[in-house]
């Protein structure tokens, strides 16, 4: 009376199957065709170390305006190169004129979750307007 | 008896592998990093931190960087009071958790300033109160900050799930609502772990 091994191979890729599909979700997006705003997006100089996370998630670009009263707000379009929802982590480091690391009380990395191909731009505003320049460090999710 | 016997060892030992990769050992974790314990039912240090920069950020991005902040005292940043935060939640937290993390960025932008005399119920500094009032120049605040921490939970069989609301708003002295933010962290799993 053992269950067949062929029987729980059966079972089990059908399981596999379901689970797989069920995880892959990708986005479909619509925008204008001539956009009005226009943005410039700044050259930019990267540093891969983690290929793994370099073929799951991708920066199309930063573009960057000054506000009135001087601060830097940044926004930077991130794309989920896979199929399925992945989990990022990202932290942004703002320098001074001198290139020195400005101290933040709310610095921290900060949760990013793409859906499979979604591109998502995300803001973020230097914490003083002594902020000249920045630094975006990504991880893959630890979990 | 070897065939089941070996696979069971090797089972045994890249379990004790993997146990050894995870060390439990005490260790410092950067507070800004992302290996901090993440519980479901609990709003962590690093949350704390993620609704602050959402908060500093927004107020920075709608209302200080447009220079929309006005000051009672003319060449001095805005003074800005501590009013009412409440913790709506189930779980008991100091909401300074949030509120100084606040105060320290928007007291760094060099427009706001933060009364440490004017409160709602105890003074954060009793002894600069006592010497405002002998001194007879206490300045009223441009400015309160108030707002509301709300917890909502769901469960769907095993897979608990946390939503915490942060809530603020900055009142003028007339009472009226110049900036308001709402930051929502979701939390899901079916057990604490390290990282997010």
């Amino acid at each position: 009376m053992k269950p067949r091994p062929t029987l729980i191979a059966c079972f089990a890729s059908v399981g596999l199957v379901l689970a797989v599909s069920g995880c892959k979700t990708t986005v479909n997006t619509l925008e204008p065709g001539q956009p009005t705003a226009q943005r410039e997006m700044l050259p930019d100089k990267r540093v891969i170390t983690d290929a793994s996370l370099n073929r799951r998630m991708r920066v199309l670009g930063v573009n960057s305006i000054t506000t009135p009263a001087g601060f830097l707000k940044i926004q930077m379009e991130v794309q989920n190169l896979t199929s399925s929802l992945k989990s990022f982590t990202y932290r942004i480091e703002w320098f001074d004129e001198h290139a020195m690391i400005i101290n933040s009380a709310t610095a921290t990395a900060l949760p990013l979750s793409l859906e499979g191909r979604e591109t998502k731009s995300v803001t973020a505003l230097a914490p003083t307007p002594m902020a000249k320049d920045f630094r975006i460090k990504f991880l893959e999710a630890v979990n | 008896m070897k065939k089941t016997f070996l696979p069971l060892l090797a089972l045994s030992a890249g379990a004790l592998l993997g146990l050894a990769g995870c060390s439990t050992d005490a260790h410092y974790v950067d507070p800004a990093g992302s290996r901090a314990v993440t519980e479901v039912g609990r709003i962590n240090v690093q949350d704390f931190a993620n609704a602050a920069d959402t908060m500093v950020n927004s107020l920075i991005d709608s209302i200080i960087s447009q220079d929309k902040l006005k000051s009672g005292a003319p060449g001095e940043p805005a003074l800005m009071a501590i009013s009412r935060v409440q913790n709506s939640t189930g779980q008991q937290f100091d909401t300074d958790q949030l509120v100084k993390k606040i105060r320290i960025q928007l007291l760094k932008t060099g427009k706001v300033q933060t009364s440490t005399t004017i409160s709602l119920g105890e003074t954060e500094d009793p002894l600069a109160k006592e010497q405002q009032a002998a001194q007879g120049n206490a300045r009223p605040a441009d400015y309160t900050l108030s707002g509301k921490i709300i917890e909502d939970r769901a469960q769907a069989g095993k897979l608990r799930q946390s939503a915490f609301i942060f809530q603020l708003s900055l009142s003028t002295r007339a009472g009226v609502a110049i900036w308001e933010e709402e930051k929502t962290i979701i939390k899901q799993g079916t057990r604490p772990s390290v990282g997010f």
